[in-house]
C-alpha cells in the first residue's frame, strides 16, 4: 500500500464521512438507514491486500468513531473495522480479486456491513450498552443490508475506477 | 517472503486491536479525548448539515411520505381543496410556510407553557449505523443552548440536548433506547418512567403499585432538579394499550408520542421554565369534530293559477 494511495483513501474516506453524516443520514429510507460511508470502506477494503485492509479498516474506524450523533465509546469501530478487515483479507486470499466478479463483490460488501453491525451489537452489550429491542435491531440491520446491496451495485464500480487511478505502475501489474 | 508478510499483517492486527481496545478503555474512564473530539467534529459539520439541510429538505422526507401515503389518503380529498385555495394565494416557498407553520405550533406550545424558549432548525439526523437516534439543530451555546435541555416540537417533546457547539447541538431524541424520562399520568397524577424503544413507540413503568392506568391516558413530564434535565408540564404522549402482566409488581404501557419524531422540521430548546412549570395546562384537547350544517332554500314558488288565468286571458 504505497503513500499515495493511503492519503487519497484517507481522503475519500473523509468526504464520504461528511456526506454521510450532512446528507445521507437526513433521508428517512423505508425499513432503516443506509450507510454510505460503512459501504465505500468495505468496498475499498475488499480490494486491499491483507496489510492494507487491516490498517485501512482501523483508520475508517477511528473516522467512524468521530461521528457526533455516535454514542459509543471511541475506539469501537476502529476495533469492529480492523476484524472486519482482516476477515476480508482472508476472504480475499481465498477469493481472488473481486474487480472480475461484480456480484461477489457486491454480496460481500453487503455481507460485511450486516456482520459489522451484528459485530457492533455484540460487542455494545459486551459493554453494557442499551441498544434497544431486538426487533428493532434486526430492523435496522436488515434495513441496512436492503439499501447496501442496492447502492452498492451503483457505488462499487466508481470506487473501482477511482482506486485504480492512485496505483502505482508496478500495484497495476 | 509470504511468511514475513503474513507475520508483518498479524503484528500489525494484534497491535490495532490493542490500540482500539485502549482506546474504547480510556472512553469508559472517562477520558475527556472522545467528547471534545466529536464536538470538534460537529462543529466542522454543522455548516456543512446546514447549507445540505435546505438542499435537502424537500428529499429527506420523500420516503416517509410514500410509507404515509396509505394513512393519508383519507385527507386527500380535502387537502385537494385546501390546494385550489392555496394556489390562489401568494405563491411562497413551500418548505418555508411549513416551517413557519410548525414553528408557530412550538411557538404557541412554549407560550402556553410560560417557557422561555430558543428556536431552531434540525439540520442533522443521526446516522443509522451508530444505533442511537439523534438529529443536529442549528442553535448552540452562542444563542444559549447547553447541554441537558429539553427540546419540545410542536406537540410536546422531542427529547433533550446531548451536546453542544457555539453554533449547533445534538439532541438525543426520546425514541433512543436510552431515552429514560419521569412521567405524571394527567389523570390519576401517579408517576412513572418512560423508556425509548428505538422506533415510535415507548414503555410506561408505573412507580406506584398500587395506580392504574388507562387507555388514552395522558401523560406529562414530571420535571428535574433545576429544569435539567427535563422541565415539568410537557406533554410526553398518551397510553395505546395496558399491558395485563401479572409477573410485574407495577403496571405497564405502550405508549405512543405526540411528536412525530420521523419528520420533525422546526424545534423549540426551553431554555428556562417560569413559576414552577405549567401544571396540567400543556394537556392537549381532543380536536372537536366538525359540524355540517346543511342550508336548504326552498325554490321560489310559482302561482299556477295565475299564470293560467293570465295565459286564457289572451
Amino acid at each position: 500500500m504505497s503513500w499515495s494511495r493511503v492519503g487519497f483513501s484517507s481522503v475519500l474516506l473523509l468526504f464520504f464521512f461528511v456526506v454521510q453524516e450532512a446528507a445521507i443520514s437526513k433521508i428517512n429510507f423505508p425499513i432503516a438507514g443506509f450507510s454510505l460511508y460503512l459501504c465505500v470502506v468495505l468496498g475499498l477494503m475488499a480490494l486491499e491486500d491483507r496489510f492494507g485492509a487491516i490498517s485501512f479498516g482501523f483508520i475508517a474506524g477511528i473516522v467512524l468513531d468521530f461521528s457526533p450523533s455516535s454514542d459509543s465509546p471511541f475506539g469501537k469501530w476502529a476495533l469492529i473495522l480492523t476484524i472486519i478487515g482482516y476477515l476480508f483479507s482472508r476472504n480475499r486470499e481465498s477469493i481472488g480479486d473481486f474487480t472480475e466478479r461484480p456480484m461477489a463483490f457486491v454480496l460481500l460488501v453487503t455481507a460485511g456491513a450486516t456482520i459489522s453491525l451484528i459485530i457492533f451489537l455484540i460487542i455494545g452489550l459486551i459493554l453494557g450498552e442499551n441498544n434497544g429491542s431486538i426487533l428493532n435491531n434486526l430492523k435496522t440491520i436488515f434495513g441496512n443490508g436492503i439499501w447496501t446491496l442496492l447502492f452498492s451495485s451503483i457505488l462499487l464500480p466508481i470506487i473501482v475506477k477511482l482506486r485504480s487511478l492512485t496505483l502505482t505502475s508496478r500495484e497495476r501489474i | 517472503m509470504a511468511v514475513g508478510g503474513n507475520n508483518r499483517s498479524r503484528l500489525l492486527l494484534v497491535i490495532l486491536l490493542v490500540t482500539s481496545l485502549f482506546l474504547i478503555t480510556l472512553d469508559l474512564r472517562g477520558v475527556n479525548i472522545t467528547s471534545s473530539s466529536r464536538s470538534a467534529t460537529q462543529s466542522f459539520l454543522a455548516p456543512i448539515q446546514r447549507g445540505v439541510s435546505d438542499l435537502f429538505s424537500p428529499v429527506g422526507g420523500f420516503f416517509s411520505d410514500i410509507k404515509n401515503f396509505g394513512t393519508t389518503k383519507s385527507e386527500l380529498k380535502e387537502l385537494k381543496e385546501e390546494n385550489a385555495k392555496l394556489r390562489e394565494k401568494v405563491i411562497l416557498n413551500d418548505d418555508t410556510l411549513g416551517q413557519l407553520k410548525k414553528l408557530e405550533s412550538v411557538l404557541d406550545l412554549a407560550g402556553r407553557g410560560n417557557y422561555k424558549v430558543v428556536s431552531a432548525r434540525v439540520i442533522g439526523k443521526g446516522s443509522s449505523a451508530t444505533f442511537s437516534q439523534t438529529i443536529t439543530i442549528d442553535a448552540g451555546s452562542s444563542d444559549g443552548v447547553f447541554k441537558d435541555m429539553t427540546v419540545i416540537g410542536e406537540l410536546g417533546l422531542v427529547g433533550v440536548v446531548k451536546s453542544t457547539t457555539s453554533t449547533s447541538a445534538i439532541v438525543l431524541l426520546m425514541s433512543d433506547p436510552t431515552f429514560r424520562i419521569g412521567v405524571r399520568i394527567a389523570r390519576s397524577q401517579s408517576i412513572g418512567v418512560l423508556l425509548g424503544e428505538g422506533d415510535s413507540e415507548y414503555t410506561l413503568q408505573l412507580l406506584d403499585p398500587s395506580g392504574t392506568i388507562e387507555k388514552d391516558d395522558v401523560l406529562l413530564s414530571l420535571g428535574s432538579d433545576n429544569n435539567k434535565p427535563f422541565v415539568p408540564g410537557v406533554p410526553v404522549g398518551f397510553v395505546k394499550s395496558v399491558k395485563n402482566s401479572r409477573l410485574t409488581l407495577t403496571q405497564e404501557a405502550v405508549v405512543s408520542s405526540y411528536s412525530n419524531l420521523g419528520s420533525i422540521g422546526v424545534v423549540s430548546v426551553i431554555i428556562s421554565s417560569k413559576n414552577g412549570g405549567p401544571k396540567d395546562a400543556l394537556i392537549p384537547t381532543p380536536r372537536p369534530t366538525p359540524t355540517k350544517t346543511i342550508y336548504v332554500t326552498a325554490p321560489p314558488m310559482v302561482d299556477t293559477a295565475t299564470t293560467t288565468g293570465s295565459e286564457e286571458n289572451n
